[in-house]
């Protein structure tokens, strides 16, 4: 019996001393990651809605948006991630809305696709097919809608576009609740 | 019923579209090691699926209720490849008591499941994937499921190339490779199974 | 063994991948592009070489029941240090290699040496076959996913090497899963025919 506490208590001191050694790079590391990823995300953002120089943001339990606002702060537009599992990933997009809550912009940020294929989302002529539209043309050209699937992925055209669809819909019902309304847009304002 | 529709599509996901062996490269070295035989692949399946759903459900756990409370997410890798290593100790003691012919049949490989890629990998899908404790239970399964059926496949496949005339180079594992690629590309008519 | 000899065994004669038939699951999954294959390559020998010498420096504290569950523990770490390394570092290596990199611990190649020589030897021998069985699994994955990524899409490390017409249709199956076992299977066939003629 002491010889198996013996054994136990050797194990442990050793899992006591990696544990210990990884904390503290663990420390050092989780700032800088932190800090990448708060980057990135802040980079998507300017990207799918450019005119804005500021960005609040509004988290509600079901969904979180943020309203992009330029230096006279008027409201530019807003921007959400819409996120769906595709073919062999979770497929995120970043997405950028006019005031009107037409697509601005859109930007791929994260898919582990099938290369070749549903990784060709990544591609520079995908993302502009979005560009534009409202919320009932967001759909696949099988599925009856304006969007042409890309060839030999239409799992993952699938996805993409009806991640955008569903998480659109969130925010126009997000949106008059939240009185952002009232707010006058930049378009409003100039008219 | 969403649940039922949900957990049916996890399955065909698992063990078809998404299979650990065959599209995820997850199990490759028992896979190649045992599958030569029909009745110890099926044997070493059994054991498979068994500690790949104790896997999912003590790794879930463990994530849950003590990683991710005390922050030590960073942990996760120790954390979670002890535990694997306790379940294959414990299961090997199961084995030697019940069953002696298998225990003998599976030899090194049995605590070689430890180091079997797909066990760690589904733990660490099942937490990527933000499942639920259930679905985490589920998916374990299945696709411990989808492993031995590619290995009960590729094991029949075999015993009748053991019969065949395969150059001598490429007998034993490049023919069992090149099995295997032709096995994938097979299963890669799933792509797109919906239901 | 001089030095040297054990150094430059984990090349070809005792090559992990082509000969010993290691570390199978990282190697199909991550030899889609050679890019990720030197990356995945570097942070296996970095694992394995900081293990085989932390055990070689232990072997004597740890009683021979426990000695699986304690390397173990020890590689398992470094495999975390290089998790949270290139996380932080070089996130775009660390989203490729994804569930790869955890993945790293259970590389039959780590804890095989482990146990078949780290537990042996003293360390500046662990060190020295660490760092040759390290790049000799470098060395397969570099060479399998130069086959791949060039006839799969006509790329070296990201730049373009075929003409314009082959990477519009490239041989797509060789960076899908068939591709990688298929041209594995060639490859030992190729080894064997090799090794035979020696």
């Amino acid at each position: 019996m002491k010889y198996y506490i013996k054994l136990g208590l050797i194990l442990l001191l050793i899992t006591s001393v990696a544990s210990g050694i990884l904390a503290l790079l663990n420390n050092k590391t989780q700032p800088i990651i932190e800090e990448n990823q708060r980057k990135e995300a802040e980079q998507a953002r300017k990207e799918v809605l450019p005119e804005a120089t500021v960005f609040e943001e509004v988290t509600t339990p079901d969904f979180s948006y943020y309203i992009g606002k330029n230096a006279d702060n008027q409201i530019v537009g807003y921007t959400f991630v819409a996120s769906k599992f595709g073919y062999s990933s979770e497929v995120k997009t970043m997405v950028g809305v006019n005031p009107d809550l037409t697509i601005k912009k859109i930007k791929i940020i994260s898919q582990s696709e099938t290369p070749g294929l549903g990784a060709n989302c990544m591609k520079p002529d995908f993302a502009p097919k979005f560009e534009g539209l409202k919320l009932e043309k967001l759909k696949v050209d099988k599925d009856g809608g304006d969007i042409k699937s890309i060839t030999g992925a239409t799992i993952t055209t699938r996805t993409v576009t009806n991640s955008i669809k569903e998480a659109l819909e969130k925010l126009m019902n997000i949106l008059p609740k939240n009185n952002i309304f009232e707010e006058k847009s930049a378009e409003e304002v100039s008219r | 019923m969403e649940f039922v529709g949900r957990i049916f599509t996890m399955a065909i996901a698992a063990i078809f579209v998404q299979n650990f062996v065959l599209a995820r490269f997850l199990g490759l070295c028992p896979y190649i090691g045992v599958s030569k035989k029909l009745d110890s692949a099926l044997g070493m399946g059994m054991a498979v699926i068994f500690v790949m759903t104790m896997a999912s459900t003590f790794t879930w756990m463990i994530q849950s209720f003590i990683l991710i409370p005390l922050k030590l997410e960073f942990l996760q890798t120790i954390a979670f490849i002890l535990t694997i290593a306790s379940l294959v100790q414990l299961v090997e003691m199961i084995i030697q008591k019940t069953a002696p012919a298998l225990y003998k049949a599976l030899g090194v490989y049995l605590p070689l499941i430890t180091t079997n890629c797909a066990v760690l990998g589904v733990s660490i899908l099942n937490i990527q994937s933000n499942y639920s404790f259930i679905e985490a239970i589920f998916n374990g399964f299945f696709a411990g499921l989808g492993f031995t059926l590619v290995l009960a496949l590729m094991a029949g496949i075999r015993e009748r190339l053991d019969k065949a005339e395969v150059p001598a180079s490429m007998k034993g594992m490049p023919i069992a490779m090149i099995t295997a690629g032709l096995m994938a590309l097979a299963f890669l008519g799933f792509a797109g199974l919906k239901f | 063994m001089s030095l040297i000899k054990e150094f430059t065994k984990g090349f070809v004669k005792e090559n992990p991948v082509f000969i010993m038939a290691l570390g199978l699951c990282p190697t199909l999954a991550v030899s889609s592009s050679v890019q990720n294959a030197i990356g995945m390559g570097f942070a296996a020998t970095f694992v394995l070489i900081f293990s085989n010498i932390i055990i070689s420096l232990i072997k004597g504290f740890i009683p021979s029941k426990i000695r699986i569950p304690a390397y173990i523990v020890v590689i398992a770490s470094f495999v975390t240090i290089v998790d949270m390394v290139m996380h932080a570092f070089l996130p775009p290596l660390h989203k490729s290699l994804g569930l790869f990199i955890p993945l790293i611990v259970v590389n039959c190649i780590i804890l095989g040496r482990a146990e078949a020589f780290a537990s042996k030897n003293n360390v500046l021998k662990s060190f020295v076959d660490g760092l040759g069985m390290g790049l000799g699994f470098t060395l397969a994955l570099v060479v399998i996913a130069t086959i791949r990524e060039i006839l799969g899409a006509g790329q070296f490390f990201g730049i373009n090497v075929l003409p314009k017409s082959y990477i519009e249709k490239p041989m797509l199956v060789a960076i899908l899963a068939p591709g990688a076992f298929l041209i594995m299977g060639l490859l030992m066939g190729l080894m064997n025919i090799a090794k035979k003629k020696k």
